[in-house]
């Protein structure tokens, strides 16, 4: 046991996290939330990439969902590129939904048209 | 043990260790993205929390509450496309090798070397070369696949008997070392020489009545980096961005991917000009010590903050940036103010080479949202 540890603590040292350039505090991210709808604009910059999703509510009306994004290195490095979402796209986001109840998330995993699902 | 408190013992771990935006608050998320994203990037600890695993059992499926990049860290890597175009040349004729992976960890051509997630190359080869793109990802899930580029007349060229043989760190025409190129993130402890015994302490002592520069922050401060100001030295090297290094004959130009800030700093070894404006970057002149550059930078604003600590106008930082090797930057701020300190401290990071990546991005903070309402009451 203590060898594994020991290969812990090593690989903590060693390895870089990966976050966003602010906390996530405000976001609920111990209950992740899924959505579906339909692509109206995607925003392909730094410091994030955003989402703006068409999602249908309980009632059928249209309610706009503002999608964060990592930043782009992070993106890119997931094999991400500046069309890999295009406005009319279905797409299915998993993440954590604003404390506030607003209609706004940051999504960690999505799924694409073709069930492709990426790092987000 | 185990499995599941061996992540408890991971995550705990996790948190003792200074947190790469140094920042005073860490989040429970952060304590689990942290972790996660060991496990997607490094062999060691996903081996032994797979072992561990296998031991005891642990379903794999995602469990209440589980973090959703701990459940993005688990999506497995896949080549997307991998191709020659076109496939058959005369000797001198160029092809285009092209490729596109998901969710990889690392990625590799052969004979080529590190390349990113998705691109193209224009090639030559003088004989028939046969290109093998390996990933490798989450979940000890990989992928190879190859191609070949038959050049006519010419016989297929043997494997290279030993690539991995080290290259030498390159030099600029003056006889110093080059330290030009895309370098990621390095974190905290990540990687560098031990220190000296005897050498500075690597965390401040406030010097008695000081203690109001320590910053403290409420829930619902997101940090200091969420206010798009910049955060200046040495912290624009802690945040999880890239850094690109344009050396010159008698000047180097720091570039940070967060914010695009930047320094272009004389390394002829000229000194301050005498009072210099406070500004959030500082003055800073160079001078080489061997192969080390040494940055001298005075002339900061108080706005910033370094590892939790504010600081007044009278800040002094030498900078000692080396390149031991051709994969990594080492670098070291030596942190000294007298209205706060009790004495010098440092700072270390190594940064890996990103062999891969011509330049950095673009940054634009205007686009940064306001998340203090999505905090709710």
């Amino acid at each position: 046991m203590k060898r594994y540890l020991f290969a812990i603590a090593a690989a903590m040292l060693l390895a870089a996290p990966v976050s966003a350039h602010h906390s996530t505090a405000m976001y609920e991210m111990a209950n992740p939330t899924t959505i579906t709808g339909t692509v109206k604009r995607f925003e392909w910059t730094n410091p994030h990439a955003f989402i703006y999703l068409d999602v249908k509510d309980d009632k059928g009306a249209s309610v706009e969902w503002e999608i964060e994004l990592m930043s782009l290195n992070h993106l890119r490095s997931y094999g991400w590129v500046r069309t890999t979402v295009k406005p009319g796209d279905q797409i299915t986001c998993t993440g954590g939904r604003a404390k506030s109840g607003a209609p706004s998330m940051i999504s960690a995993l999505l799924k694409l048209p073709d069930g492709r699902e990426l790092r987000s | 043990m185990t499995a599941r408190s061996l992540l408890v013992v991971a995550a705990t771990l996790a948190s003792a260790i200074p947190y790469g935006h140094e920042d005073t608050k860490i989040t429970k998320v952060h304590e689990e993205l942290f972790v996660q994203e060991h496990v997607v990037r490094l062999r060691a600890l996903r081996d032994v929390v797979a072992h561990a695993q296998q031991q005891q059992a642990v379903p794999a499926a995602p469990a209440q509450g589980e973090s959703p990049y701990r459940i993005a860290g688990r999506l497995p890597v896949r080549i997307m496309d991998f191709k020659v175009e076109p496939a058959t040349i005369e000797p001198g004729q160029t092809v285009t090798l092209s490729w596109w992976t998901e969710n990889p960890a690392s990625i590799t051509i052969d004979p080529i070397g590190r390349v990113a997630p998705r691109g193209q190359q224009k090639l030559t080869p003088s004989v028939t070369t046969t290109y093998t793109l390996s990933v490798t990802g989450a979940s000890n899930s990989s992928d190879k696949r190859s191609v070949t580029v038959v050049v006519k007349g010419t016989t297929a060229r043997a494997t290279p008997a030993n690539a991995s043989v080290a290259k030498a760190v390159p030099r600029t025409a003056d006889g110093h070392p080059d330290f030009s190129g895309v370098y990621g993130y390095g974190a905290a402890g990540r990687g560098g020489p031990p220190p000296a015994p005897g050498s500075l302490p690597t965390t401040p002592v406030l010097k008695p009545g000081a203690e109001k520069f320590k910053v403290t922050r409420a829930a619902d401060d997101t940090g200091q980096y969420s206010t798009c100001m910049p955060p200046g030295i040495p912290q624009s090297f802690f945040v999880p961005y890239y850094i690109q290094i344009v050396q010159a004959p008698k000047q180097i130009v720091i570039a940070h991917e967060y914010l695009n800030l930047h320094r272009i700093i004389p390394t002829d070894g000229r000194p301050h000009p005498p009072d210099p404006d406070p500004s959030w970057m500082g003055n800073a002149v160079a001078r080489w010590d061997g192969d080390t550059l040494v940055v001298d930078s005075i002339g900061y604003n108080d706005k910033t903050e370094i590892n939790g600590y504010r600081h007044t106008e009278s800040l002094h930082i030498v900078e000692r940036i080396s390149r031991p090797s051709v994969e990594t930057l080492q670098y070291e701020a030596t942190i000294e103010d007298p209205n706060v300190f009790a004495g010098p401290w440092v700072v270390r990071r190594t940064f890996p080479l990103l062999p891969e990546y011509d330049a950095i991005n673009e940054f634009v903070c205007e686009n940064n949202r306001d998340y203090k309402p999505l905090f709710g009451k």
